[in-house]
């Protein structure tokens, strides 16, 4: 992380309660400023082009516009934002979803003070911070893809999400696969492209079908 | 509900294309015995031709207008109207002619068979074409033909309308049971789809309903499980009130989760399937001391038993961690590859050399019998990786078999 400027978040839950313990939890950190909060999904969308935060932190069950479809709005508006999910519990299709659409991880709502600051820093820094569980949950969307056309892993690419979803840190799988930390970063990043590419071409392939239907 | 009365009004549409065709072919024959009676020279009694015709015309108008359902007064009327024409025929024609030219009776009494095959069926239609049939030779009597001296044609002639009437009924009387039975099929296959999509829209009400658990009570048990914890780590409430609270939330979580988690297709009964990502969240939640992190490929529903005995033996693992690890997080991760289930406890902790025999020296039984015991039993592997200072990976590789998963 860059010098000492706090990580300027833009925090949206429907549920006042939970803003304000996610608020205070992130400023006593001393490394975080919140710069401002929403309760829904469109709010979300005009607060963050007014305020703009380096990053959003945001639950996926939100009243107005669902959580998904604001994450789209907002990194179409800003590429350079970044959004992590602080969901309730690991739903899978949604979790997987806002990736897909531009999400640079999640975090369950029961990570500690510390746990939630470290994703902030991380993630603002650029760290795809795909937690094990969000591996194993990538894992397993690429291997329900696969036999269809969509873009799949690589023999490599398979086995890095693996140790990931193992709790290994990507310098334990540089290590075990004698490879440089960078190497491991890149696999990752790669990973989340091709999940994110298959979101499109998933849209692609409906709106062929839809296209064919009509004709 | 609309959709269910859909095979029925299958049915009804059917029947109305039938009785529809029936009116029509009744006043055809009206209009060609008005043709015949005008064209056909003298009759013998032209007040009773007039008055049949009016008659007949009457009946066919109101059968037009009142369309009414086939009761048994009705085909009972209809018949009877049939029977009396082919009599009067006999009495109207000039007599000995009946045999020869055409019929002052034209086809009407076939709709009277026709009409009783589409409401009765074959048997309906065969017993009016009988009936008819009787009356063609109560007919020919009346005519003044003494059918026992006729020629064979007369007779051959007289079995040949009798024919007609019986081949007429029963063969509508097939069609309509045909329509009527295709129409029962739709609408059973119509009823499956309902009832397959009321289960499908049951499903979603639960799912929604776990949507709703999952939008306030689990948001408020978190909240109150982490601020638990983190009081209980250094705030000016005794501790251990506050831990016991944080205890408390986290089990009302776990069961709450749980209970979205649960398979649908089983009702809260204990036996059937479920699913182990649950559970393993359900164990990463619980562990106070050391962070643990739960992730799966999927929900993994297998035989509750498999998860049960699964937990038990990540327990120990995670026991194992705790007491022997000096670890700072643990990572459960399971995944379904062609039929295998393969569970994996990874720690990042002080890492030993695993030697089972030497293990079970000691007395120790913890990974040899608790952990790779019940994994054998559910027909599994067990297999430890561990340096000294790399870590510790415990795989767990139990068989799926499909029949099992199905219960
Ligand atoms: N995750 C781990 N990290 C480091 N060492 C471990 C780990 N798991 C097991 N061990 C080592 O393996 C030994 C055997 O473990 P095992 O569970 O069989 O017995 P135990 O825990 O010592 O006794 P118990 O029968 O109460 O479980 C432990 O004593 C410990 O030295
Ligand atoms: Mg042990």
């Amino acid at each position: 992380m860059s010098g000492d400027e706090k990580v300027r978040v833009m925090v949206v839950d429907d549920h006042p309660v939970w803003r304000d313990g996610v608020r205070a939890d992130l400023e006593a950190s001393g490394r975080v400023e919140v710069v401002a909060e929403a309760a829904d999904g469109g709010d979300a969308i005009e607060r963050a082009r007014e305020a703009m935060p380096e990053l959003v932190l945001m639950d996926l069950n939100l009243p107005t516009v669902p959580g998904v479809e604001a994450i789209r709005r907002i990194v179409e508006e800003s590429p350079h934002v970044k959004v992590l999910v602080l969901s309730a519990s690991a739903e899978e299709a949604d979790v997987l979803e806002a990736v897909k659409v531009g999400a640079s991880g999640y975090l369950l709502k029961s990570a500690t003070a510390a746990e939630l600051v470290d994703a902030v820093v991380r993630v603002r820094a650029g760290e795809p911070t795909f937690s094990p569980s969000l591996a194993a949950l990538v894992l397993g969307e690429f291997r329900r893809m696969s036999g269809t056309t969509e873009p799949g892993l690589t023999a490599r690419e398979t086995e890095v999400l693996r140790l990931v979803a193992k709790g290994y840190t990507y310098k334990e799988i540089a290590d075990q696969l004698f490879l440089s930390t960078k190497t491991v970063q890149n696999h990752v990043q790669n990973i989340l492209t091709k999940l994110q590419l298959s979101r499109r071409y998933e849209l692609m392939r409906y709106a062929i079908r839809r296209g064919l239907d009509r004709s | 509900m609309r959709k269910a009365a859909r095979g029925s009004s299958e049915a009804e549409r059917g029947r109305a294309v039938l009785s529809l065709g029936i009116l029509a072919f009744r006043w055809v024959s009206l209009g060609w015995m008005v043709i015949l009676a005008l064209t056909a020279g003298e009759l013998r009694r032209p007040a009773l031709a007039v008055a049949t015709i009016a008659g007949l015309a009457a009946w066919t108008g109101w059968l037009t207008v009142a369309r009414p359902r086939p009761t048994w007064p009705v085909l009972a009327c209809d018949l009877a109207l049939a029977v009396g024409l082919n009599l009067v025929a006999g009495l109207v024609m000039p007599a000995g002619t009946v045999g020869e030219r055409p019929f002052f009776a034209a086809g009407y009494p076939v709709a009277a068979a026709v009409t009783w095959g589409a409401a009765r069926g074959v048997g309906g239609g065969v017993a009016a074409g009988l009936v008819l049939g009787a009356s063609l030779v109560a007919g020919q009597l009346a005519n003044g033909i003494d059918l026992a001296s006729s020629e064979p044609a007369v007779l051959l002639d007289l079995a040949g309308g009798t024919l007609n009437f019986v081949l007429a009924g029963g063969a509508v009387g097939l069609v309509a049971r045909l329509l009527e039975r295709s129409a029962g099929q739709l609408r059973q296959a119509t009823e499956e789809t309902i009832r397959a999509r009321e289960r499908a829209a049951r499903l979603a009400e639960r799912e929604s309903l776990g949507r709703q658990i999952h939008d306030s009570v689990l948001q408020a048990l978190a909240l109150v499980h982490k601020r638990g914890r983190e009081l209980a780590a250094g705030g000016p409430v005794p501790p251990d009130q506050v831990a016991g609270l944080a205890e408390m939330a986290a089990g009302q979580e776990r069961a709450l989760r749980s209970l979205i988690l649960r398979d649908p297709a089983d009702d809260g009964t204990p036996a059937g399937a479920a699913s182990l990502r649950a559970a393993l969240e359900g164990l990463a939640g619980a562990e106070r001391s050391l962070p643990v992190t739960a992730g799966a490929t999927g929900a993994l529903w297998l035989p509750a038993r498999h998860v049960e005995e699964l937990v038990a033996a990540v327990r120990q693992a995670l026991d194992n961690v705790v007491e022997h690890a000096g670890a700072t997080r643990v990572a459960l991760f399971a995944e379904e590859d062609a039929g295998v289930v393969v569970l994996t406890v990874r720690d990042d902790g002080r890492g030993f050399r695993y030697d089972e025999r030497q293990l079970l020296a000691q007395g120790k039984i913890g990974l040899a019998k608790s952990i790779k015991g019940r994994v054998e039993q559910l027909g599994g592997t067990m297999a430890v990786t561990s340096r000294p200072g790399a870590g510790t990976e415990v795989e767990l590789r139990v068989p799926i078999r499909e029949d099992e998963r199905d219960r």
